[in-house]
């Protein structure tokens, strides 16, 4: 006679399987809380790391840097909240708001003297200028991070690379590749020509000329006619004038 | 930093498009402020009061980098002042300007300081004195214009604080100061 299938049988099953859910449960709390511990001891002996560094946090820009990338390389920003313990430990949101603050400030100054294109390296050096009684030291890596905060207030302060440099950008001027390609060439000598500029580039005549003239009407170009070969040289005050010695 | 005897250069003295006016409005409108106040700073330092358009006037030539300013330019520049009150044609054809870094006004408020430190209430000098004697050494009055000098001085006797007479010659006048 064929055994049919009994209410035992599956009952059986099913105790097997509460069992098999059981004991994995316990594996994965077992898991969680292990890791848990870990991610507790991971915070406090970053917090006693930050504590015990605060000053060199502060201070050193090269130490802080690296304090940065230790950072991100766990995932955790130290910027992210104002609010959080980073901010109390060591006061950093507030240094990068700061900095943003002085940052536009400097933007502002200059605009109308760059039209509104500032070289990274030179907002820099005013920063530090007009930071000099704080007496902490702002690297362009410093610089980077604070406008990069900047940008939530959607006042498009943008970081641009233009060849080597970084400039920052503080108007909302659009600039197109054949800008990029101008004001690129412009670091070198701090000026180009129509010349240079169909003949470095292979451009049309038209080409250049219009472009030219889109950046001297935004005001990041300014015309010299005075040198002698009578050639109308167009200079870039935001890669080429120095109001730091 | 360049520098003219003791007077510092700012940088766009040595950046050359500063010598070119600029076409765009608002270039342009920073290019003059610029210009008028290394104008007005450098002739406070150096006791200038008139700048000839035509002359070789310091600032309006920059060797080190080949530059000079246009007649235009400098015409710009110098009305750019005028229209703020703190400079003057001295002629129709803006040949020359008179330079005003300190106003009438203010000068007429130097004198009477001048006046209260040295104790010369209800005394008498001459014009010439006021501008080269021994107590104003050392102040703003000493080597000043002298039309500047007695456009001030007729101010002052407007409002009563002193009284000009004609001395023996035309070009001796004097001064009483009253109390």
């Amino acid at each position: 006679m064929r055994r049919r299938p009994g209410i035992g049988g599956l009952q059986t099953a099913a105790a097997t399987r509460d069992q098999y859910r059981l004991v994995g449960e316990n594996v994965a709390r077992i898991k969680t809380d292990l890791m848990k511990e870990q991610l507790a001891t991971f915070r406090s002996q970053l917090e006693d790391f930050a504590r015990k560094h605060k000053n060199d946090i502060r201070k050193n820009p090269t130490f802080r840097s690296q304090f940065h990338e230790m950072c991100a390389k766990v995932g955790v920003d130290p910027l992210a909240s104002n609010k959080g313990f980073w901010a109390e430990l060591l006061g950093i949101g507030d240094f990068y708001y700061e900095l943003g603050v002085q940052i536009v400030d400097i933007c502002l100054a200059t605009r109308s003297l760059n039209g509104g294109l500032i070289n990274l390296q030179e907002l820099c050096n005013l920063l530090c200028q007009k930071r000099k009684a704080a007496r902490e030291s702002v690297t362009e890596d410093d610089c980077l991070r604070a406008i990069s905060k900047l940008k939530v207030l959607g006042s498009g302060f943008e970081v641009i690379s233009v060849g080597k440099k970084k400039l920052v950008r503080s108007v909302p001027t659009e600039l197109n590749k054949d800008h990029n390609e101008i004001l690129d060439m412009a670091q070198g000598q701090g000026y180009v020509t129509v010349e240079e500029v169909k003949r470095r580039l292979s451009w049309s005549s038209g080409r250049a000329i219009d472009a030219l003239e889109t950046l001297l009407e935004e005001g990041l170009a300014m015309i010299d006619d005075g040198h002698k070969d009578g050639k109308r040289r167009y200079w870039f005050p935001c890669v080429s004038f120095v109001t730091t010695s | 930093m360049q520098k003219l005897g003791d007077f510092k250069l700012p940088h766009f003295f040595n950046y050359p498009p500063y010598f070119t006016l600029q076409p765009v409005k608002d270039t342009r409108q920073k290019q003059v402020q610029l210009w008028k106040e290394l104008i007005l700073d450098y002739c406070r330092t150096q006791k200038i009061f008139v700048i000839g358009l035509e002359d070789d006037f310091p600032l309006f030539s920059n060797s080190a980098i080949e530059r000079s300013l246009s007649h235009e330019a400098r015409d710009i520049f110098l009305s750019g002042l005028v229209s703020d009150g703190r400079a003057e044609w001295m002629d129709k054809g803006h040949k020359k300007c008179l330079i005003l870094w300190l106003r009438i006004q203010d000068w007429a408020d130097c004198i009477l300081r001048f006046v209260k430190d040295n104790g010369l209430e209800d005394s008498v000098m001459t014009v010439e004195e006021i501008r080269s004697g021994i107590e104003s050494r050392g102040t703003e009055l000493h080597g000043m214009d002298r039309t500047v000098l007695m456009r001030a001085l007729r101010m002052l006797e407007q409002k009563g604080k002193l009284a000009m007479f004609k001395g023996s010659s035309a070009d001796d006048e004097g001064v009483k100061f009253s109390a």
